[in-house]
Parts: structure tokens; sequence; C-alpha cells
């Protein structure tokens, strides 16, 4: 369904967590995922590269993942990327503000890898919809 | 007699608002600021004669200790995480080298034995390995996947990490505030700091500054003079 050479930007400050949403992106057959620490190196990043699509945690150092997505929807060169928020914020009122700030989706920590199967998918069904 | 004294006064300021009014604000302020005096007077005397200073200040040489262990938590933590994802990393691709290959002894012997020309004994052998291999190729399939989950149960680093900052960054605060509270309640000490020779006090109503000699008979005498 979805194209295999889509890139993707895993934002996570902690290691751990990058390596295993790196993982499961490959095991669903993503093998184009690079990784960024905080909201800053990330938004630095997809403003140079390419990029396809915006994997974000929440709460980072320097730059968290709402400001991050506030940033990519006001800029218009970038502004179009669908970011996917996978955070261990659970209240409603994040849920909101991230939903008004413009994600595609979010993921509440711990989450499983059919979840996040499933909120790609649904993700790039909508983009398809809305691109035909 | 605190517990007796605070009542009465909250009762007069109560009933006396109208009348209070009419004071000017300077009176009112000063007898606010002479209350307080007094109040963190008997809190300093209070805590004195039960040694909570004493315990404040361990309490603050504690929490440095305390957040180097939940450092070393979180390290330890990660650390195993890392292991982990980097077994499961190599783990992966030779488990799917081993379900391919199985995969394709079995699908190569399934040929050659629809051949009938072949003998039965032959048969026997080869349809033992055709089971073997099949049987390879589904237990791969399950490592993996417990191998998937394995490396999934690792988010736990990224959870409790996050809590252990916070639970850090709590201890560090109490810790400022400790230390904030065991300056202002330490005129000695702080005068250490300072120098003796600072002159006449210009504003006596700095926490570290004794205003009246009420103050100072009280410092001495909570020094145990």
């Amino acid at each position: 369904m979805a194209n295999p050479n889509t890139k993707f930007l895993v934002v996570d400050d902690f290691s751990t967590m990058r390596r295993i949403v790196r993982n499961l992106l490959k095991e669903l057959g993503y093998s184009n995922v690079e990784e960024a620490e905080d909201g800053a190196i990330a938004l630095g990043m997809l403003k140079a590269g390419n990029f396809d699509f915006v994997v974000s945690d929440w709460n980072m150092p320097n730059m968290d993942g709402l400001t991050m997505l506030q940033k990519i929807r006001s800029d218009p060169a970038i502004a179009h990327l669908p970011v996917l928020m996978v955070t261990a914020e659970a209240k409603k009122e994040n849920i909101i503000a991230a939903a008004q700030a413009g994600a595609n989706g979010y993921v509440v920590k711990p989450f499983t890898a059919v979840t996040l199967d499933e909120k790609l998918n649904k993700i790039f069904e909508k983009l398809e919809k809305v691109g035909a | 007699m605190m517990n007796e004294t605070i009542p009465v006064q909250l009762q007069d300021t109560g009933s006396g608002v109208l009348a209070a009014a009419d004071q000017t604000q300077t009176d009112s302020n000063g007898d606010m600021i002479h209350r307080i005096g007094y109040l963190t007077r008997s809190l300093h005397d209070n805590l004195r004669q039960l040694g909570v200073d004493k315990m404040i200040e361990r309490v603050a040489q504690d929490i440095p200790d305390a957040r180097d262990r939940l450092n070393y938590v979180a390290r330890m933590t990660e650390q195993a995480a890392e292991k982990v994802l980097n077994a499961t990393d190599i783990a992966t691709p030779l488990q799917d080298e081993i379900a391919t290959r199985a995969n394709s002894f079995e699908e190569r012997w399934k040929v050659i034995l629809s051949n009938p020309s072949l003998k039965s004994e032959y048969d026997q052998l080869a349809q033992e390995t055709l089971e073997f291999l099949h049987k390879t190729n589904k237990n791969s399939k399950e490592t993996k996947d417990l191998l998937m989950e394995i490396m999934m149960a690792q988010d736990f680093q990224d959870l409790t990490g996050q809590v252990i900052k916070k639970i850090t960054n709590l201890a560090q605060d109490l810790e400022k505030q400790l230390v904030q509270l065991l300056l202002d309640f330490s005129p000695a000490a702080k005068k250490d700091e300072d120098g003796l020779l600072n002159g006449p006090q210009i504003d006596p109503t700095k926490t570290d500054v004794v205003g009246t000699q009420e103050q100072v008979d009280d410092l001495l005498e909570s020094l145990g003079f």
C-alpha cells in the first residue's frame, strides 16, 4: 500500500526508544529511517532533507515535540509532512493540544507493534484519499 | 501555646475588619512584620530545640546521594536495554537466514520427491529431512516473534527514565530550598561567608540580619548562652 521507500524521521531523546521505533518500521517494511534526539535537531534535518514522515516523542529537551509540530505546520516548505506523535503524555489536554497543532496521529507509550502499524496505515490511507 | 494564641488572633482580625480599616497602612504593616518576626523567632527556636536544623542539614546532604543513586539506576537500565537491543539486532537476521534456507531446501526436496523413479528408502530419509526443514522454518519464525517481543519490552527504559528524571529534578529543587532554609536560619554560618566587618546594618528586615536587641538575645540563647 504505502511506498517502502518512504523516508522516516524518528525523534526521541531516548536512544532505546529510537531504536525500537526504527526496528518496528523496518519490520513493517520501511528501512529508510533517520533519527534525531530533540525537536530542534529534527527541525533542522527536516528543512535540509527530503523526508516523507515524522514519528515524534513529546517530552524532549531543547525543543519538545509539540513546539516542533507547530513549527513544521508554520513553515510552508515542510507544512505538508505527516506527523505521528508517540508519547507517554496521556492527558486529554495533551491529545487535544496535539490535534489542534495539526498532528496526524497520536500513540501513547507503552505501545505495541500492531498499534504503530494501524496508525501508520490510517495516516497513509487518509493521505491517499486527499491526494486522489 | 501557639495553638491557643493563633485562633484568637484570627478572630480578632475577623471581627475587627472595619476597625482595622481606620488604622493607617503603616501601622498594620508594622504590626504584621512584628508578628512575622515573632513567628519566625519561635519557629527558629523550636527548630533548634527539636534538632530539626541538624535534620534538615542531613536531608540536604542525603539528597545529592539519592540523586546519584537514581542516575545510576537510569544508567544501568539504559545499558541493559542497549545490550538486549544489540542482541536482538544480531539474532534477527540470523533467524531470517535459517528460515529462508530451510524454506528453500524444503521446496527443492519436494521437487525431487515428485519424481517417481527414486527408491523408497531414499524417499523415507528425504521425507524426514523435509519435515525437519519445515519445523526449522516454523521455529525460526516463532523465535523471531519472540525477539520482537524482547525488543518491545525494552520500552520500559524510556518510561522509567522519564519518571526518574522527574524525581531527580524534584530532589534537586528540594535540596536547593533546604539549603536556602539552612542559610536563612543559620545567621552565624552566613556571617562567616560575608566576613565579620560589615558595619552597621542599613536594612534590618534582611533575614540574615538581627534587627533588635531581642533578636540578638534570642540568637545568643539559641546558641546556648
